[in-house]
């Protein structure tokens, strides 16, 4: 409202976020895993005097180094760059709150890039325990920087007494930040496993492959282990509507947390009895088909996490569209058009009644709904007369306890509703008779010239 | 018609404008040096690598010095993180706008970015496989970091201009404005990249240094080189500067001809310390790169005082509440020093390391 609205086609702005963000947090977890994984083997390789082992962290490190200064560092960027295109009023919010929070986790990304290449470059050119004491530097950055972002990270879903006191401890230290960061932190031991099997199945070593192939393994049992614990501690942060919502409140979303359970479960059975059990057998393709399931199980998590934030995003404070709870009443009663400053009508026009209606679901759906592509809003009113439609705007947030209510006007819905109306064609309507006595109803369409409009 | 510019966000700042604008601006310089040694480094490269393919001094310039790129890939993203935090901070509401506007290529730089970034490490790790193909990795790598060179300017640009917004919203699809390339857009982004090739010459003289025992007649001819880069470099950096200056809107121009003391003393003092760089490139590379640092930060400071100037007349964010959330700012001042102590530490393990254990 505040911005215009930019509305990416056929994936909309929500899905753009969402691909760059789950690509983004399945390598940026690795990052924090895979930064403890190569000190640990380091020490590990240097205690058993083990220098095939050792050889092995080296080569890891440069696969580390490609995917996580490149694709992690690049990714986290697009990240945000995405969110600020796609509802800049909340990423300013976000910014406001934590602006210190963000610079302090620059600080730790500094330290974290310059204590990786230094590692990386530093295998042959530093003494080992100069290079190992480099890796820990490396993995507490990673791990500070974690710290920080899942607090606020979790502020958007639990923002606790922020709400109340508007202070940045309260803000950062939000009911969820504690066991979201331990599930973060067993998500990345988990996922140094998954990237350490493939890098390990190309080991060309038989022995050395086995002996890397089973110890990869038991790193992602051992981080997937603790991952329900917190999980469940996590869960019972949330909000209420926010559970309800993942336990069958909305069906998509219930079977999206099914999933993650699910592709979480598959990697750690196949994990057992492939890698873990029979390391030998272990190969670049089931490595690759690991990954994906992990990749699969990272993604439809952070879905669900997005998902049950719904209608909100920062709860109880902004609404998915960007509208502030507190401004609720005000746009109710002077209508969202005066305050949607892009919009070409500022009020209702009776003669433009569709354009009109299409500016106020830029102003107020745009963020979360495609015309045509995902999250179609043509397909959600598909089959809708226009008096079906009316209705469900009125109630909005009763009928569909994830989205946010209709703000504005009587006129601005009505308005709403009728280019709804237009993008599809006018259903055919069923209208039925009073059975004579003794006979069966008669059900028949009627002339689809009808009611499309108020 | 007055200009439409989103309201502020109803949160107060979490410190004084004055502080948030210094660390926008130093933060800036940190981020401008790496900038110009990535952009002029892959210049550099480029030219070197196809130079190279006749010229064996060349073909080892371009070997070494590709080495060092990645970190500087690296540190450009990273300290460009900070400046652009406070500049959201304390202008978001003209630079979510101008970015909205042109969405589809402002996302196109996080692309752009990927793209160039596996470029340099492709160019870097696998030069001699590449074979003739190489040179030509690094132009395409050069080409795409001088677009995203170009989409910043545009947007940085665009934010200035609130006056726009609105009519450029009416005329185009939200996020596919681009605005025409008009001559002093040109003169800024060129001003940007003929400097970031002159400081990268220095860069490399310095980078020289660290290959005397290696390659000591490469260090000597890299540091010469380096040189004549940064001379050259400097030399149409003036012109350009002029270019751009007078490109700029009249009253905004007179600020720094006279009509503003402090802004003319800041443009003089800049100028003066990019000649002095230039007369003490060839005997101290040290004073020269003081110098230059200097012109830089005052370059930072001159453009910081163009953006307020241009904005002045619908924006000042002295007017924003501010709250102070003064203990995260300690904190984060203190974790500033010890992080910088920290790579500072390794740094000096990594470039002066003690013998190896056998």
């Amino acid at each position: 409202m505040n911005y215009p609205v930019w509305t990416p086609p056929i994936l909309g702005g929500g899905m753009i976020i969402g691909i760059i963000a789950i690509l983004h947090v399945f390598v940026s977890h690795f990052a924090i895993g895979g930064g403890l994984f190569l000190p640990v083997t380091e020490r590990k390789a240097y205690r058993e005097n083990n220098p095939a082992l050792l050889e092995y962290a080296r080569s890891h490190s440069r696969f580390f180094v490609l995917v996580v200064l490149v694709f992690g560092a690049v990714s986290g960027v697009g990240i945000w760059w995405s969110i600020a295109l796609v509802n800049p009023e909340a990423t300013a919010t976000l910014i406001h709150v934590f602006v210190w929070g963000w610079a302090i986790e620059w600080v730790f990304f500094i330290v974290e890039i310059a204590a990786a290449f230094i590692y990386y470059h530093g295998w042959d050119r530093l003494d080992r325990r100069t290079h190992l004491i480099v890796g820990w530097i490396y993995f507490g950055a990673a791990w500070a920087s974690l710290f920080v972002i899942n607090g606020i990270l979790t502020f958007m879903l639990t923002p606790g007494r922020w709400l109340e006191t508007h202070s940045f401890a309260a803000a950062f230290f939000n009911p969820g930040m504690l066991p979201s960061c331990v599930a973060r932190t067993a998500v990345a031991v988990a996922l140094a496993g998954v990237y350490a099997l493939v890098t390990a199945s190309t080991v060309r070593d038989v022995a050395l492959r086995s002996e890397v192939v089973q110890y990869a393994a038991k790193w992602l049992l051992a981080g997937t282990a603790a991952i329900p614990i917190a999980g469940l501690w996590y869960i019972s942060t949330l909000p209420p509507a926010a559970r309800d919502i993942s336990m069958g409140g909305a069906p998509a979303v219930t079977i999206f947390a099914g999933l993650s359970i699910f592709f979480s479960a598959a990697v750690v059975i196949f994990t057992y009895f492939g890698p873990y059990q029979r390391p030998r057998h272990f190969n670049l393709t089931f490595a690759f088909l690991l990954a994906v399931m992990a990749l699969s199980s990272t993604g439809v998590t952070e879905w669900v996490r997005e998902a049950v934030r719904k209608p909100y995003i920062i709860y109880d404070y902004m609404l998915a569209n960007g509208v502030r709870v507190d401004d609720l009443p005000r746009l109710r009663q002077e209508g969202i058009l005066k305050s949607a400053l892009w919009a070409r009508h500022r009020e209702v026009d009776p003669k433009a009644l569709e354009s009109t209606g299409q500016e106020i679901f830029r102003a107020q759906c745009a963020s979360c709904h495609t015309v045509n592509g995902y999250n179609s809003v043509r397909f959600a009113v598909k089959g809708w007369r226009w008096i079906l439609i009316d209705y469900q705007l009125s109630h909005l947030s009763e009928v569909k306890g994830f989205m946010p209510p209709f703000v504005g006007t009587e006129e601005e819905r009505k308005a709403l509703g009728a280019w709804l109306a237009t993008l599809n064609p006018t259903p055919a309507t069923v209208e039925i008779e009073p059975p004579p006595p003794g006979e069966k109803a008669q059900v028949q369409p009627a002339p689809s010239s009808g009611e499309s409009k108020p | 018609m007055n200009p439409v510019i989103p309201a502020p966000v109803p949160i107060p700042l979490p410190a004084p404008v004055w502080l948030l604008e210094f660390l926008l601006v130093f933060t800036f310089v940190l981020h401008v040096v790496a900038m110009n040694f990535l952009a002029g480094g892959v210049m550099m490269l480029t030219l070197s690598s196809f130079l190279g393919r006749h010229d064996l001094q060349h073909r080892e310039f371009a070997r070494r010095a590709a080495r060092a790129m990645p970190p500087v890939v690296a540190f450009t993203i990273t300290l460009g993180v900070a400046p652009l935090l406070f500049l959201q901070l304390v202008y978001g509401q003209l630079f979510y706008t101008s970015s909205v506007l042109m969405a589809w290529s402002w996302l196109a730089v996080v692309f752009f970015v990927l793209l160039g970034y596996y470029g340099v490490y492709w160019f870097s790790l696998q030069q001699d496989e590449l074979g003739a193909r190489a040179p030509w990795v690094i132009l395409a790598t050069t080409v795409l970091f001088v677009f995203v060179a170009f989409i910043f300017s545009r947007n940085m640009t665009l934010m200035l201009r609130p006056q726009d917004f609105y009519p450029l919203h009416l005329r185009h699809e939200v996020g596919s404005v681009l605005g025409p390339v008009t001559a002093p857009g040109l003169a800024r982004l060129l001003h940007f990249l003929v400097g970031a090739a002159a400081v990268a010459g220095l860069g490399v003289a310095l980078l020289a240094r660290t290959w005397r025992t290696e390659a000591p007649e490469l260090a000597v001819w890299a540091r010469a080189y380096g040189v004549k880069w940064f001379m050259a470099g400097t030399g149409v950096e003036f012109l350009v500067g002029l270019w751009f200056l007078f490109g700029l809107p009249q009253d905004i121009r007179a600020m720094f001809l006279g009509g503003d003391r402090l802004a003319t003393a800041l443009l003089v003092i800049a100028v003066v310390l990019a000649m002095l760089a230039m007369v003490a490139a060839k005997r101290s590379l040290a004073a020269a790169c003081v110098a230059i640092v200097g012109t830089l930060s005052l370059m930072a400071v001159i453009r910081h005082l163009v953006r307020v100037a241009y904005l002045r007349p619908y924006f000042d964010p002295r007017t924003l509440p501010v709250q102070g959330q003064w203990f995260v700012f300690v904190l984060f001042a203190l974790l500033l020093v010890g992080g910088l102590a920290t790579v500072a530490w390794m740094l000096r393990a990594f470039f002066h390391p003690a013998p190896r254990a056998t």
